[in-house]
């Protein structure tokens, strides 16, 4: 019972709140200045319903939304795979450890965003840019979270496992990757959503389609609806991307729930 | 096992090999023109070149970086400013976590770089829409690990604190916040990171000065030496502002590993 009235309690309070925002925003943009710059709620709905029938640019918003998932899509698959690899040597094998990681060092605290002026030079405007910007910001979340993983594997655990004479392939096959998902998970979800907005910055710089490209557009020709609809699309790509990751993590990893 | 010295060798020589590598590729065999990849030698030309030159871009290195620490550095003290304290009055006080967070939720999904031309059309292309963005985009994790920080109080500790009489707001400020700052501090070092990358996102896409609009403005100037000066630097100091965000929580977070 008290479980219920708390619910009850949180949705009138919550539904209050945002319906209180959305309010503000619709008197802001009918009896105010505001108005000028930017459209309410309603006309952001409607316009966000009619895009998908009504093409922006050339393509309707499912194509934009689909271009961009690919994108991010492509990067990430490619990322995970070497970033995992990657990570996992580094945290096991000293010598690799040694030779990789000042590199890694090296180049991560340069944003995934600062790479696209020089990928633009290196690969072109085209899409092989795109994928190595989408691979570049995955990479490097994913590489230093398996890595963090792998080092920190429980010690008892290794020396359990020497102890009974395994041996160093099977150490590392047996309890070290194990023994990392959880963290690899973590990297994986952090750089999703790294991922997701590092494409919306590659398309905002340079692009003909794309959520990014909607927004940008938008701001070009001083068409603020076409924003808006480009960020309620972005903003709930995000949390559907956000939301399939922690379903995916709580079905492969299910003695490591993670909070938040 | 080899020596942990033997260790720190091969890092530096693997840095040295790739230079090296980099060096021979352009340079030495010309694999590469310097149209395209410039070598180390050339960057580091350009590097100092820049430190008082203002051509091509307009500015000397030094005035891009002032730019771009202004810009970042209001923007995230303003993130940092709100952001905590609205954490941790969500994560004690059950009334702020009511109302606030469905809003908060609503608007989390949002990468900051999205909120860019909505700013611009709203603050112009000055400093305002940057530092906005650049709060945007620091605010978040702030928020987000100050609350967690908070829940995470050992529950323990609250009933020790009640035991001896401590009012509720005495034990937020004696209990639960000194307890919480460990991740207090990984929020505010998450929104270093984030407020970086937003910061030359931003820059990118309208300014006139600062590091993120060197790089872009030399790709239109076709000068790849130069934009690998911008990332290089971008680089350095993005480490750098972490550095110092180490040391001072070592100076203030007492006991714990962290």
């Amino acid at each position: 019972m008290g479980l219920k009235r708390i619910n009850k309690e949180a949705l009138l309070s919550g539904g209050a709140s945002i319906l209180a925002f959305l309010l503000l925003w619709q008197w802001a943009s009918s009896f105010t200045q505001v108005g000028q710059l930017i459209p309410g709620p309603v006309t952001t709905l409607v316009n966000f319903v009619r895009s998908f029938i009504v093409p922006i640019g050339r393509h309707t918003i499912v194509y934009h939304v689909g271009v961009s998932l690919l994108r991010v899509l492509a990067g990430y698959v490619l990322a995970s795979i070497l970033g995992i690899c990657v990570g996992l040597v580094m945290g096991w094998f000293r010598v690799l450890e040694a030779i990789m990681k000042p590199l890694i060092e090296v180049l991560r605290p340069i944003p995934a965003i600062a790479w696209i002026p020089i990928s633009i030079v290196w690969l072109g405007l085209g899409e092989k840019s795109k994928l190595f910007i989408m691979f570049l910001s995955a990479f490097m979340v994913i590489v230093m979270n398996t890595y963090d993983g792998a080092r920190r594997v429980d010690p008892v655990l290794v020396g359990a496992a020497r102890m009974l004479g395994a041996n160093d392939f099977q150490v590392f096959k047996t309890i070290v990757f194990p023994a990392s998902v959880p963290q690899i998970f973590t990297g994986l979800q952090n750089a999703l959503s790294v991922a997701w907005m590092t494409v919306l910055a590659a398309e905002m710089v340079r692009s003909s389609e794309g959520v990014g490209w909607i927004i940008v557009m938008g701001m070009d020709t001083g068409d603020t609806a076409q924003i808006l609809v480009g960020m309620v699309c972005i903003s709930i790509m995000g949390f559907v991307l956000a939301a399939l990751m922690r379903q995916i993590e709580r079905k492969l990893c299910a003695w490591n729930i993670r909070g938040v | 096992m080899l020596k942990k010295r033997t260790y720190t060798l091969i890092s530096i020589l693997s840095v040295l090999v790739l230079i090296f590598i980099w060096e021979l590729c352009t340079d030495i065999l010309g694999f590469v023109g310097p149209n395209v990849m410039p070598s180390p030698l050339a960057v580091l030309q350009s590097l100092l070149y820049k430190m008082d030159h203002t051509s091509p871009d307009g500015a000397t290195l030094i005035q891009h970086i002032g730019a771009s620490l202004q810009v970042a550095l209001s923007g995230y003290a303003a993130g940092a400013i709100i952001g905590i304290p609205l954490g941790i009055a969500m994560a004690w006080y059950r009334r702020v976590d009511l109302f606030v967070r469905p809003l908060f939720d609503l608007l989390r999904p949002m990468p900051p770089i999205a909120w860019i031309p909505i700013m611009i059309i709203f603050l112009g292309i000055g400093i305002a829409s940057k530092a906005a963005i650049i709060f945007l985009s620091a605010f978040v994790p702030c928020v987000l690990n100050a609350y967690s920080g908070i829940r995470q109080t050992s529950q323990v500790h609250i009933w020790v604190a009640q035991t001896f009489g401590a009012r509720n707001t005495r034990i937020l400020f004696k209990v639960a916040i000194p307890s919480a700052l460990p991740s207090i501090f990984t929020g505010l070092s998450v929104s270093l990171s984030c407020a970086w990358s937003a910061l030359v996102a931003a820059e990118l896409l309208a300014s006139s000065r600062g590091l993120g609009y060197m790089i872009q403005i030399n790709r239109m100037f076709g000068r790849p030496d130069l934009i690998i000066t911008g990332m290089l630097t971008i680089g350095i100091f993005g480490a750098v502002l972490s550095w110092c965000l180490n040391r001072l929580q070592k100076l203030l977070v007492k006991g714990g590993r962290y």
